[in-house]
C-alpha cells in the first residue's frame, strides 16, 4: 500500500465523521435529551422549565388513561400478530406449494398496500367504515344484517377493533414475502421423504414447513411487534385521533396529544420513555420465549 | 402419485380466499380512483359504483383551490433532497465500515443498526426544539434533513451488505495504480454499488413521499405542508364541506407516483424491503 497512516486516517474521518455528527445531532442527542426532559415540568418556553424530579413518573402511574393506552397498544400487537401471521402463512404456503399459475399476480397485489402512505390507507378505511355510505354497513345491509351495522369508528367499543383490519390489510404483503423466501429455501427432498413416509399435505405443513421456516416466523413476529409498538399511533392519529372519548388512544398518540396539543412537553417525554422501556422489555421477553434451536434434519 | 378428488377440489378451494383477498385489496383502491371522477352529489347517491361521467373537475379543484399544487411541490423537494442527502451521508460510511479495518467498526455498525429498532417518538420532542433553535422548524429543508438521518441506519445497513459482494481485487489494483481512496470510492465503489443504491433510494423516496407524522409535528403553516398533511387537512375539512370528490382526487395524486414506481421497480422494492426486515 502506498498511502501513509495519516492519509488513511484522513480518509476514514472523511467517510465517518460528517455522517456521525448528523446522526448524533438528529438521532442520539434527541433520544438522550428526551430522557432528560422527562424530569422537567415544561410548557415549551425556556422560562417555564422547572426540574421536578420524578413527579412526571408519579403522574404517569396515577394517570387513568395510561393503562388504557398500554392495553390498546398490546391489543393491536396481539391481533395484528395473529391476523397477519395466519393469513401471511396461508398465502405464502398456497403461493409456493400449490403450483397456482397466477401466483405472481397475487404476490404483486398483496404486497402493494405495504408501500401505500398511512394517510391514504387511513382515509380509505375511514370511508369503508363510514356509517351511511361505507362499504361495511352497505355490505351488511345487502346481506340483510342491518342490525349489525353501526358507526364503527364512532363507537367506543368498536373503534379500536376496527383499526385492526386496515393494519392487517396494509401489513400482510411484507410477511407473505418473508415467509415465501423461507419456504423457497426448504429443500424439496424433505417433502419427497415425507411423502414416501405417507405424510399428507397437512402433516407436511406441520412437520416440515413450519419447523424449517421457524426463523422467518420468529423474525416476522418480532418485526410486527416492534413496528406496532413504535408506529401504531400513526394510523390511530389519521383514523380516530384517539377518540371517541380516548377509546383508541395508544401510547404514541397520547404522547402526541400531551406534548404537541397540550404542550406538556416534560410529561410527553415521560410517556416516550415509557414507550421505549416497554418496547425493549417486550422484545427481550419475546426473544426469550421464541428461542428454539434451529431445526435441521 | 394419483391425485384424489378431494385434492383437486382443494386446489380450487384454495383460490377462493386468494381471490377474495385480491378483491379486498384492489377494490378500495379502484374505488378511490372512481370516486375522484364523481361529483359530491353522486358520491352520496352512489358511493361504490362507476361514475356516470368521467370529469376532472375534482382534480382541478384540489390543484388550485386546496393548494395541492404547493404541497406536491413541497413533497417533491423533501423527497428528492432527503433521498440525495441520505446517499451522501450513507455511502462513505457504508464503505468505511465494510472495507476499511479500524477499531470500533463493529461497534459503529451495531450502533447504526440498533437505531432501527428504537422508537424515535421519544426523540421527536427534543428534535422539535432543536429544529426551532436551528431555524429549521416549519421548514421543508429541515424536514428533509430529519428524514435523511432517520433513514440512515437502514440505508447504511443495505449498502454495507451490498458492498460486501464487490470483489476486493478491483480496489487493490486501483490503489496499486496510485488512485486515491477518494477516487476509488467515487469512481469504482459507487458505480459498482449502483444497483443497491437505486434499490435503497427508491425505498427511501417512497418512505419520504408517504411520511405523515414527522411532517405533522415539524411543519406548521399551510404553505409548507407536504402532500400527506394537505390530504389530512382536506380530510378533516371534508367533515364540514363534504368535498369528498376533492379528497379522492388528492388521494389519487398522492398514490399515482407510488404506483408508477411499484410498476417499474416491483421486484427491487419487494426484495429490498424483505431483506431489510430479515437481516435487521
Amino acid at each position: 500500500m502506498v498511502q501513509s497512516k495519516k492519509q488513511k486516517y484522513m480518509f476514514l474521518a472523511f467517510c465517518l465523521v460528517p455522517t456521525f455528527i448528523m446522526f448524533a445531532i438528529f438521532t442520539l442527542y434527541p433520544l438522550f435529551s428526551g430522557l432528560y426532559y422527562s424530569f422537567f415540568d415544561w410548557s415549551g418556553s425556556a422560562q417555564n422549565k422547572e426540574f421536578i424530579g420524578l413527579d412526571n413518573y408519579i403522574k404517569l402511574i396515577n394517570d387513568a388513561i395510561i393503562p388504557d393506552t398500554i392495553i390498546h397498544d398490546y391489543f393491536l400487537v396481539a391481533t395484528k400478530v395473529i391476523g397477519i401471521m395466519i393469513m401471511a402463512l396461508f398465502i405464502a404456503v398456497a403461493l409456493t406449494q400449490l403450483k397456482i399459475k397466477e401466483a405472481p399476480f397475487y404476490r404483486i397485489v398483496f404486497f402493494f398496500p405495504n408501500i401505500m402512505s398511512v394517510v391514504v390507507i387511513g382515509i380509505l378505511w375511514t370511508f369503508i367504515y363510514n356509517p351511511s355510505m361505507g362499504l361495511v354497513n352497505s355490505g351488511l345491509e345487502f346481506l340483510g344484517l342491518e342490525s349489525l351495522a353501526r358507526p364503527w369508528l364512532g363507537s367506543e367499543t368498536w373503534a379500536l377493533p376496527s383499526l385492526v383490519l386496515p393494519s392487517i390489510w396494509a401489513g400482510i404483503g411484507l410477511f407473505m414475502l418473508m415467509l415465501m423466501g423461507g419456504i423457497a429455501n426448504v429443500s424439496k427432498s424433505y417433502y419427497e421423504a415425507a411423502e414416501i413416509d405417507g405424510a399428507n399435505e397437512w402433516q407436511q405443513f406441520w412437520k416440515v414447513t413450519l419447523p424449517l421456516i421457524w426463523p422467518q416466523i420468529k423474525i416476522s413476529i418480532l418485526y410486527i411487534v416492534i413496528t406496532t409498538l413504535n408506529g401504531s399511533f400513526i394510523i390511530v392519529q389519521v383514523m380516530t385521533g384517539g377518540g371517541p372519548n380516548n377509546s383508541t388512544h395508544v401510547m404514541g398518540s397520547y404522547l402526541y396529544q400531551q406534548a404537541f396539543v397540550q404542550f406538556n412537553f416534560g410529561y410527553g417525554a415521560t410517556i416516550g420513555v415509557m414507550i421505549l422501556v416497554l418496547s425493549l422489555i417486550t422484545v427481550l421477553i419475546l426473544q426469550f420465549l421464541m428461542r428454539r434451536d434451529k431445526v435441521e434434519y | 402419485m394419483k391425485k384424489s378428488v378431494g385434492q383437486i377440489l382443494g386446489r380450487t378451494g384454495i383460490r377462493i380466499p386468494l381471490i377474495l383477498w385480491s378483491i379486498a385489496v384492489l377494490y378500495p383502491i379502484f374505488w378511490m380512483f372512481l370516486g375522484s371522477f364523481k361529483s359530491n352529489a353522486e358520491i352520496y347517491r352512489n358511493p361504490w359504483g362507476l361514475p356516470e361521467t368521467f370529469n376532472w373537475q375534482n382534480f382541478a379543484d384540489a390543484w388550485t383551490n386546496y393548494n395541492i399544487d404547493t404541497s406536491v411541490f413541497n413533497s417533491l423537494i423533501v423527497t428528492v433532497v432527503g433521498a440525495a442527502l441520505t446517499l451522501v451521508l450513507a455511502i462513505p460510511t457504508a464503505y468505511a465500515i465494510e472495507r476499511i479495518n479500524f477499531k470500533g467498526s463493529k461497534f459503529l455498525f451495531t450502533l447504526y443498526v440498533s437505531a432501527m429498532m428504537i422508537p424515535m417518538v421519544l426523540g421527536w420532542i427534543p428534535l422539535f426544539f432543536l429544529l426551532m433553535d436551528f431555524g429549521l422548524l416549519d421548514n421543508i429543508f429541515g424536514l428533509a434533513i430529519v428524514y435523511a438521518v432517520s433513514q440512515l441506519p437502514f440505508t447504511i445497513f443495505v449498502l454495507t451488505s451490498f458492498m460486501s459482494t464487490i470483489p476486493k481485487s478491483l480496489e487493490e489494483s486501483a490503489s496499486m495504480d496510485g488512485m486515491s481512496p477518494y477516487r476509488i470510492l467515487w469512481k469504482i465503489i459507487t458505480p459498482l454499488s449502483m444497483s443497491g443504491i437505486i434499490t435503497v433510494t427508491i425505498m427511501n423516496a417512497i418512505q419520504f413521499w408517504n411520511e405523515y407524522f414527522m411532517a405533522l409535528i415539524f411543519l406548521q403553516t399551510e404553505g409548507n405542508y407536504t402532500l400527506a398533511l394537505a390530504i389530512d387537512y382536506i380530510s378533516s375539512e371534508a367533515q364540514y364541506t363534504n368535498a369528498w370528490g376533492t379528497l379522492f382526487a388528492s388521494l389519487v395524486i398522492a398514490i399515482v407516483p407510488v404506483i408508477i414506481l411499484y410498476a417499474i421497480f416491483q421486484q427491487r422494492i419487494a426484495k429490498g424491503m424483505t431483506e431489510g426486515a430479515i437481516k435487521g
